[in-house]
């Protein structure tokens, strides 16, 4: 009666431990990859923020690199060489050919300087010191001063923030009025007292920097960390158990992530800034040391006539901020979970 | 309310006292005399004058002196304006300053609020990207620079706006522009970027699916939401404003406090520091206090009490 | 001019037309109100009172509104002022000034007795006057100030209302000048015990005896007006109706509303002269500061001995730093004092008195002497700090030095740019090695600049010390002061002394460059003291 339906021998075939794990449909096909994996992955697809990482690279490359080796020295002083506009080899385009427009007609300083051989890529100052070589040292010091304030804030105002947020009712009041005290000092006056209690220069300006800068990122984290406390996944951890050092790492920090890298990259100009204000009221880094805020200030005094004096170094501080600012955004969108693909 | 206000200004006395005894004995320390005319004189000439001011007396019971002073009203006499009483001097110099900065304020936060919002709702697009770069140009030029810059092309070779100087409200463009820069660019940034994480939230999406119209979903929900961590800024774009001022007075000749202040540091004037920082340290914390206080308005889940759950 | 604060940035454009034209009207309304003239300062105006003013722009503006005995003219020649004429006594210890009759700008009379009023008034230690040592050669100033005796027991008398008689310590040959320097001015007793503590706090509240009254300022204002005093003795003489100081702090800022046209006059700095070098509008100022650089003999052995100090001197090459990097009128220093400040017989002290060898530049021998110095002291090589303000001109000149120490070899600088005060005690209290000074001239007369370096004297930072040098200051101060010849030796020695020993490096005579409208006539200019008089300037 049943028709028996004669299979070949091979129609089937029994399936080895190998083969199964192969058909599973719930196996993830991608590699595991980690929260920082993740994040490199998603940022190396963010074409701003890639270009961003290589040029700030060659920014600190090159200042850094500096200390070592430099077109010229920073420090040389070759007065008759002074106030020489930009000559670039090969380029003849006014403002790059080393000429000058001086009393209506355009001269070429490098001749009437006796300098016809010679080739500074942005210029002279007035001492006659190459402007290249002092941006790259300006460079170097800007980002040295940004870098530990940045430091500080990542450090101090983060914990701070967070502890302050997290924990509430009284402890945070106390904390918030600590906070509003240090900010109701003007820094000014804590620049100043520490220049003179310290060794005047950079050390002092650091840690004048450091000490108010901190403030800012304590306020956003802690408004940020009490907004976060109250959703549902911080109260399930809660209820689960979880260690409060877990919670503030694991689940806080990941979501405060965005709130403090964009505040880092407005924390690193602002620390360039305030040392070139500082430069411009007078108690800046000691000459013959620069940064880039007492070029752009050096420069902003003669800008009517000798305009590339300010312009290289602003665009320099331009590109810098541009670069901390497209990859602040890239790294956000790394960062955040939430971000969609 | 009542309750929270009263504690408030309880602790906005307490930091002005803070505030004051840190700043008097820290300023005790600067290394020499609030004389003018220090470097002509010798030793015991100094001395002969500091007995008549008082300055001989020990640090506390001056800075005792100076509190019965202050609380009275009385915040002694410059020593740069060797006649004048700090209160008149500061009262007649704060008007140009205070409208400078609010002026600055104003404008660069509304534009700033305006640029970032435009550039989220058009994420991606050229409106954001000139937005970005709106805003990162506004970071990356020091007030100083930009001051200059404007004074040089749209004061001096335009000739639209006056290079230096106090008037009426012609005078004010220039020192406004230079420093609502920074707030214009931080306002501008926090509000695209909150505004882009609210826009992909539950709720807009909830509102949207509801069929609100995309002006109603703006301005009902997303601008609300993003518009909350501005407010936590607003504190510290006040002090880049008051730090922007000192720059941007001397270089637009503006007869306000911010260059006192630089000034009065420089040349130990005493009594004009001590007025200078109270004065910053009073508006700041009044700042300070708005925003929370706004901070409780704008988003309800923030208890003022403080009291933890 | 109302416009409404709401305009946005878009519509600058269509309202800046409307600007346009209020420009140019107000433009054209200040040219047609002729003898007018518009003048910068770098700061504000404090003080009013000749009392208690202390600092440049107070004594300027003093000189204009008011009137000493005597007047400042070009040159620093004394000119009469409200004395028509005056004798001094034969030892030049008494002097009397016969006054001419002339007003207040109240109406008052100006008398005798407002000087001895003012004299006491500055010289009393309750009034705290910063200036009052210039009395010092005034009879019992210097008792008076230290509450050793009454105040009237000061050395001045009147006269009867148009006669004042000055008894002086010992002879004093700059005397006419000191007393045509503000803070000798006559005061207005009823005007000032009228105002009491608002006395000359603001334009209203003072008077005025000078070719100018002030009309405007509020006592902390940025602006003030000057304009005619119709009571003045020699209002026919006094051409312009109105002078508007403008302080501008920042130097291109102030060279912008020059361009504009909003100040007639303005002065340069950086790197500004080198482009206006060649202008009509330039003009260079000399002033009687010099700036030079101490070296701090009490913490170093190495400062202390000559061989180095003279390596440092003839290392720097100041002709190349005042033509090359300053390029605004300052001048090589040829000694401490300034050149131009005193002559005798026409040659200038520094003709006289000056040291090529300790103000010029020679770097071979300069190594050479800092490879001995080293040698001396048993060192292989020296670092040490240079100490300098934190303005343009104390980083111009610190960095410039410091590039030519460091030909000399074997030796490391570094450099600290201080604010003015901090740099001012640190140097006080030794706390440096080396230090850029400057001094300014308080008086036309080489002894403002001698007496600093005495032994033990508290401008003496770098405690360098020479019995000669002292002798002779002394002798210049003492016994030959009213021995001109005699007195011209003692500081010529003197300055020698210290230059031969180069107790200090002389660097560069300040100068200040500016540019002024070429129809602005008549300005008198002097390097020492208040600098200005406008009372004979018009505008052509």
């Amino acid at each position: 009666m049943a028709d028996t339906v004669k299979l070949p021998e091979d129609s089937f075939k029994r399936i080895n431990a190998d083969d199964r794990a192969a058909l599973d449909s719930e196996k993830i096909a991608a590699p595991s990859l980690t929260f920082a994996q993740d994040a490199w992955r998603r940022l190396k697809k963010n074409k701003g923020a890639w270009v961003s990482l290589i040029v700030l690279a060659i920014v600190f490359i090159m200042a850094f690199g500096s200390l070592v080796v430099s077109p010229h020295d920073p420090n040389a002083v070759h007065p008759s060489y002074a106030n020489l506009p930009s000559k670039i080899p090969g380029i003849n385009i006014n403002g790059f050919n080393g000429t000058l427009v001086q009393a209506g007609e355009r001269i070429d300083a490098y001749k009437q300087a006796g300098a016809s051989s010679k080739f500074y890529v942005m210029g002279t100052d007035y001492l006659g010191r190459d402007l290249f070589s002092r941006v790259l040292y300006g460079t170097r010091i800007s980002l040295i001063i940004a870098l530990v304030a940045t430091l500080f804030d990542l450090t101090i105002g983060v914990t701070y923030g967070m502890f302050s947020g997290w924990k509430g009712g009284r402890i945070d009041t106390i904390m918030q009025r600590i906070i509003e005290i240090i900010l109701s000092i003007p820094n000014l006056v804590v620049i100043v007292l520490l220049i003179l209690i310290l060794k005047p220069g950079m050390t002092s300006i650091i840690i004048a920097i450091a000490l108010t800068s901190w403030t800012n990122m304590a306020r956003l984290v802690r408004a940020q960390t009490m907004e976060i406390k109250e959703q549902e996944y911080i109260l399930a951890a809660r209820t689960l158990g979880e260690r409060p050092m877990k919670i503030a790492f694991k689940h806080l920090l990941p979501n405060l992530s965005s709130v403090i890298i964009i505040n880092t990259m407005f924390t690193i100009p602002n620390a360039i800034f305030f040392e070139a204000t500082l430069s411009y009221i007078g108690i800046g880094i000691s000459s013959p040391q620069a940064s880039l805020g007492t070029l752009l200030n050096d420069g902003q005094k003669n800008f009517q006539f000798l305009p590339y004096q300010m312009w290289w170094p602003a665009l320099v501080l331009s590109i810098i901020m541009l670069a901390f600012n497209l990859l602040g955004d890239g790294l956000r969108d790394a960062f955040d979970p939430r971000t969609k693909e | 309310m009542a309750k929270y206000l009263a504690k408030r200004i309880f602790y906005l006395i307490l930091t002005l006292f803070i505030v004051i005894t840190v700043t008097f004995f820290l300023m005790k320390l600067l290394p020499g005399t609030p004389l003018t005319n220090q470097a002509k004189l010798s030793k015991s000439q100094i001395a002969l004058i500091y007995e008549q001011y008082g300055l001989n007396k020990p640090v506390w019971q001056q800075y005792l002196l100076y509190l019965a002073g202050a609380v009275r009203g009385n915040f002694g006499t410059s020593f740069q304006f060797s006649d004048q009483p700090v209160s008149y001097l500061l009262s007649s110099r704060i008007g140009p300053s205070l409208q400078i900065g609010l002026q600055a304020m104003i404008f660069g936060v509304i534009l700033g609020i305006l640029v970032g919002s435009f550039g989220a709702m058009r994420q991606n697009t050229w409106v954001d990207t000139t937005a970005t770069v709106v805003s990162i140009l506004g970071i990356s030029i020091p007030s100083f620079v930009l001051a200059v810059l404007l004074q040089y092309y749209l004061g001096l070779k335009l000739g639209w706006f006056p290079i230096a100087e106090w008037g009426g409200f012609i005078y004010t463009v220039l020192p406004t522009l230079a420093l609502g820069a920074t707030p214009l660019a931080e306002s501008a940034r926090f509000v695209r970027t909150e505004m882009v994480d609210v826009l992909s939230s539950d709720y807009i999406e909830l509102a949207k699916a509801k069929g609100l119209s995309r002006t109603g979903v703006i301005y009902h929900h997303a601008l609300r939401n993003s518009l909350i961590p501005l407010i936590t800024i607003v504190g510290p774009l006040a002090v880049n404003i008051m730090t922007g001022s000192m720059v941007v007075e001397n270089i637009f000749s503006i007869p306000g406090i911010g260059e006192q202040f630089v000034k009065s540091v420089l040349t130990n004037d005493y009594p004009t520091i001590m007025g200078l920082t109270i004065i910053y340290s009073f508006m700041l914390c009044v700042v300070l206090l708005f925003t929370d206080i706004l901070y409780g308005i704008v988003d309800p889940r923030i208890r003022l009490t403080g009291k933890a759950n | 001019m109302k416009i409404n604060s709401a305009v946005k940035l878009g519509t600058v454009a269509t309202f800046a037309a409307v600007l346009l034209a209020a420009c140019g009207s107000s433009s054209t309304s200040s040219s047609s109100s002729k003898q007018t003239l518009n003048w910068m300062e770098s700061s504000a105006l404090p003080s009013m009172d000749s009392s208690t003013a202390t600092d440049v722009v107070s004594g300027e503006t003093m000189n204009n509104t008011g009137e000493g005995l005597l007047r400042i003219g070009k040159n620093s020649s004394i000119h009469p002022g409200v004395a028509k004429s005056y004798t001094k006594s034969k030892d030049g210890k008494t002097y009397t000034f016969n006054l001419r009759k002339s007003n207040w700008s109240n109406g008052d009379k100006v008398t005798a007795k407002d000087f001895v009023y003012a004299w006491q008034r500055t010289v009393n230690p309750k009034t705290a006057s910063q200036y009052a040592y210039m009395y010092a050669q005034v009879k019992n100033a210097n008792a008076i100030m230290n509450k050793k005796k009454p105040v009237s027991s000061l050395g001045i008398k009147a006269v009867g209302n148009y006669k004042v008689v000055v008894t002086l310590t010992q002879a004093t040959s700059y005397f006419p000048s000191l007393v045509a320097s503000p803070m000798f001015f006559p005061q207005n007793k009823s005007v000032v015990q009228k105002y009491g503590k608002k006395y000359a706090t603001n334009a209203a509240d003072n008077v005025y005896n000078g070719p100018f009254k002030l009309t405007y300022w509020t006592g902390t204002s940025d602006n003030w007006t000057m304009s005619k005093n119709t009571k003045y003795w020699n209002a026919k003489n006094v051409k312009l109706k109105k002078i508007n100081f403008k302080t501008m702090k920042d130097p291109q800022t102030a060279l912008s509303q020059y361009q504009s046209g909003k100040l007639d006059a303005t002065y340069l700095s950086g790197q500004q002269p080198k482009n206006y070098k060649n202008s009509k509008q330039y003009v260079e100022r000399k002033s009687a500061s010099t700036f030079y650089i101490e070296l701090n003999e009490k913490k170093d052995s190495m400062m202390k001995n000559k061989k180095a100090r003279q390596a440092l001197s003839l290392a720097i090459n100041r002709k190349q730093f005042v033509n090359k990097v300053l390029a605004d009128g300052s001048t090589t220093a040829k000694g401490l004092v300034s050149t131009g400040l005193a002559s005798k017989n026409g040659t200038d002290f520094n003709t006289a008195a000056g040291v090529s060898s300790a103000t010029s530049q020679d770097l071979t021998k300069a190594k050479k002497l800092w490879k001995e110095a080293l040698k001396e002291t048993g060192r292989s090589s020296y670092s040490f700090t240079l100490m300098a303000d934190d303005t343009p001109a104390g980083k111009n000149i610190a960095e410039y030095v410091q590039s030519q120490w460091a030909k000399l070899g074997n030796i490391k600088v570094t450099n600290s740019n201080l604010p003015f005060k901090t740099r001012l005690s640190r140097s006080q209290n030794g706390q440096f090695d080396a230090v850029v000074s400057a001094w300014g001239a308080d008086f036309p007369d080489p002894i403002s600049f001698l007496s600093l370096f005495t032994s033990g004297n508290s401008y003496n930072n770098g405690k360098w010390s020479s019995k000669a040098y002292d002798k002779d200051v002394a002798a210049a101060t003492g016994k030959d002061a009213n021995n001109s010849s005699a007195r011209w030796t003692d500081m010529v020695n003197a300055q020698k002394t210290l230059l031969n020993d180069q107790g200090i490096i002389p660097v560069y005579q300040q100068g200040k460059a500016q540019l002024v409208k070429s129809d602005v006539k008549g300005l008198i200019y002097f390097p020492t003291g208040a600098n200005w008089d406008f009372s004979q300037a018009y505008i052509k």
